[in-house]
């Protein structure tokens, strides 16, 4: 059973070229994978079309049972509350604490308070943020404040993590724990799709690795494949 | 970073539970947003609270001459001076023919003994009187019309009897026909400045909008739905249309206040006990909630554009 399936997705900005042509991949459930290719490739759209940022031009993105493109109104905050997303900016909240920050998914959910505060220490425990949680963003370090925004996005314990550049201004012990933890998470029941342009960094997770070109899928490694390299 | 076993899932939340905490959660950050920002604010409301004073104030000066002017409208009767050789035998059998008329509710005689005690007791003429020796009044007759009185007022002064019928029909026609313009004077102008503090309201939401379209964008993508994004925009507008309808209530009341006493001695020299009244308690309740729902449309215009334009389209 897959978590995620693109079939035949092409995706054009009007007036502009094709951001994405004719992709087709599944996620399996629990499993985590990557998206690589140069700056331009297609990655960020492609994970667009996840959270429904986007909608493709041709083509159907399967969520589990779900056709995204059924998906309207109402419906589009629903299905995103099913996708943790992770941005290289963090994009927290900068006028509210950690707490609140990573508390947004719960409140959304309609969570009861006590059961939140329990969530939410649970996961910035898990990040190593234990003591930070009255801290406003601004107050922490760019590390810091990734792991803020992992936390929120894994707090509500959603089906697809999907993570675009987690580390791109990390350095590289950070970047390796922060891989480490999106390891994990398979194991607790979600999926994980990661874009990344740092080939050794996705070299050294041995994962499967989806390689963009262009908009165009032009290879789709297994781990094993690199495993042999 | 420490592994930890998965969170325990949460056990169901009623609808109207969550709806209410997702209320609750608008209300404060609303409120918090106003004093956060306590000069912006307080310009926001000034201005909404200008427009809504002009009609309201209108409105009060209207209401107060419609008061003035009903207890001139009470009085319909038609008064019909007799001629002066006409005695009180004879007034007395014409006003019986006139009671018996269908167009006529009642007739009051009035001799000239009764007329020269009324001047002497109102008008202050005691003297003047006494000098001219001779009672010069006539027998009065008060005609109270049942119907048409300005037909009526046409019949009676075609009496042989009469000398002088004073009917004040037209100015009271030319009263009620600026009453009646005042009344459309300010419900344009309050349609107008209405439709101005909705725009104020939608401006200023609009701001607030494009200074935190980034944390909406978030929110948006962590799954907010369009009602929750826009619940504490419209809380904020009824803030301001709340708080600008208090503050015309209470500018307005100090304006009565200033004129209150001036306005009670010039109606006093007219031998008027008129005073100005202000709003009653279910108009200060009304012109708030009005207020309110103003600011609430206001804001929801804006958010529901902004909104429509955030969603994901087909390309």
């Amino acid at each position: 059973m897959s978590v995620l399936r693109f079939d035949n997705v092409s995706k054009q900005y009007p007036g502009g070229q094709a951001a994405l042509s004719e992709v087709s991949f599944d996620v399996g459930e629990g499993e985590m994978l990557f998206i690589t290719g140069h700056s331009g490739a297609g990655k960020s759209t492609l994970l667009r079309l996840v959270h429904l940022a986007e909608r493709p031009s041709r083509g159907a993105v399967l969520f589990g049972e779900r056709n995204l493109a059924r998906v309207r109104g109402r419906k589009v905050a629903l299905h995103r509350r099913d996708v943790g997303v992770v941005f290289q900016d963090h994009r927290l909240l900068t006028d509210r604490s950690v707490f609140e920050n990573v508390s947004l998914p719960l409140i959304l959910r309609g969570m009861r308070r006590g059961e939140i505060a329990r969530r939410v220490r649970s996961a910035l425990e898990r990040l190593g943020l234990g003591a930070r949680e009255r801290a406003l963003p601004t107050e922490l370090s760019a590390g810091e404040q990734q792991r803020v925004g992992i936390a929120r996005a894994i707090v509500g314990e959603p089906r697809l993590l999907v993570a675009d550049e987690p580390t791109g201004n990390l350095d590289p012990t950070l970047a390796a724990e922060i891989m480490a933890l999106f390891e994990s998470l398979p194991g607790r029941g979600t999926s994980v799709l990661v874009a990344s342009h740092d080939l050794p960094l996705v070299k050294r997770m041995k994962k499967r690795v989806l390689v963009l070109d262009h908009g165009r899928l032009v290879d789709d490694i297994a781990p094993e494949e690199l495993a042999d390299e | 970073m420490s592994e930890q076993p998965a969170a325990a899932p949460a056990a169901p939340r009623s609808g109207l539970g969550t709806w209410g905490d997702h209320h609750l959660y608008s209300f404060v950050s609303s409120l918090g947003r106003v004093f956060r920002r306590p000069w912006a604010t307080a310009l926001t409301i000034g201005v909404m609270a200008v427009a809504l004073a002009l009609p309201l104030g209108l409105w009060l000066v209207l209401d107060n001459v419609s008061r003035l002017s009903g207890s001139v409208q009470q009085s319909r009767e038609i008064s019909v001076f007799l001629q002066p050789e006409i005695g009180v035998p004879e007034a007395q059998a014409l006003a019986a023919t006139l009671g018996g008329r269908d167009d006529v509710a009642a007739v009051e005689l009035r001799t000239p003994e009764q007329g020269l005690a009324e001047l002497r007791e109102r008008g202050g003429l005691g003297e003047a009187i006494d000098a001219v020796g001779a009672n010069p009044l006539p027998v009065l007759l008060l005609v109270v019309p049942a119907g048409d009185e300005i037909a009526l007022a046409g019949t009676l002064r075609a009496l042989p009897e009469a000398s002088l019928v004073q009917h004040d029909a037209e100015w009271r026609q030319r009263l009620d026909d600026w009453l009646r313009f005042g009344a459309r004077l300010m419900l344009v102008l309050g349609a107008l400045l209405g439709l101005g503090a909705l725009l104020v309201v939608g401006n200023t939401v609009r701001l607030d909008i494009q200074a935190r379209r980034e944390e909406i964008g978030v929110l948006q993508l962590l799954g907010a739905t369009d009602g929750f994004i826009r619940r504490p925009f419209l809380y904020l507008g009824a803030w301001y249309g709340l708080a600008s309808g208090a503050l015309a209530l209470v500018v307005l009341g100090l304006v009565g206040l200033a004129l209150r006493e001036p306005v009670a001695e010039l109606a006093a020299s007219y031998g008027s006990g008129f005073a100005l009244q202000g709003f009653s308690l279910v108009h200060v309740l009304a012109v708030l909630a009005g207020a309110g729902v103003l600011g609430w449309l206001g804001a929801s215009v804006v958010t529901g554009h902004f909104l429509r334009q955030t969603r994901p389209v087909d390309t």
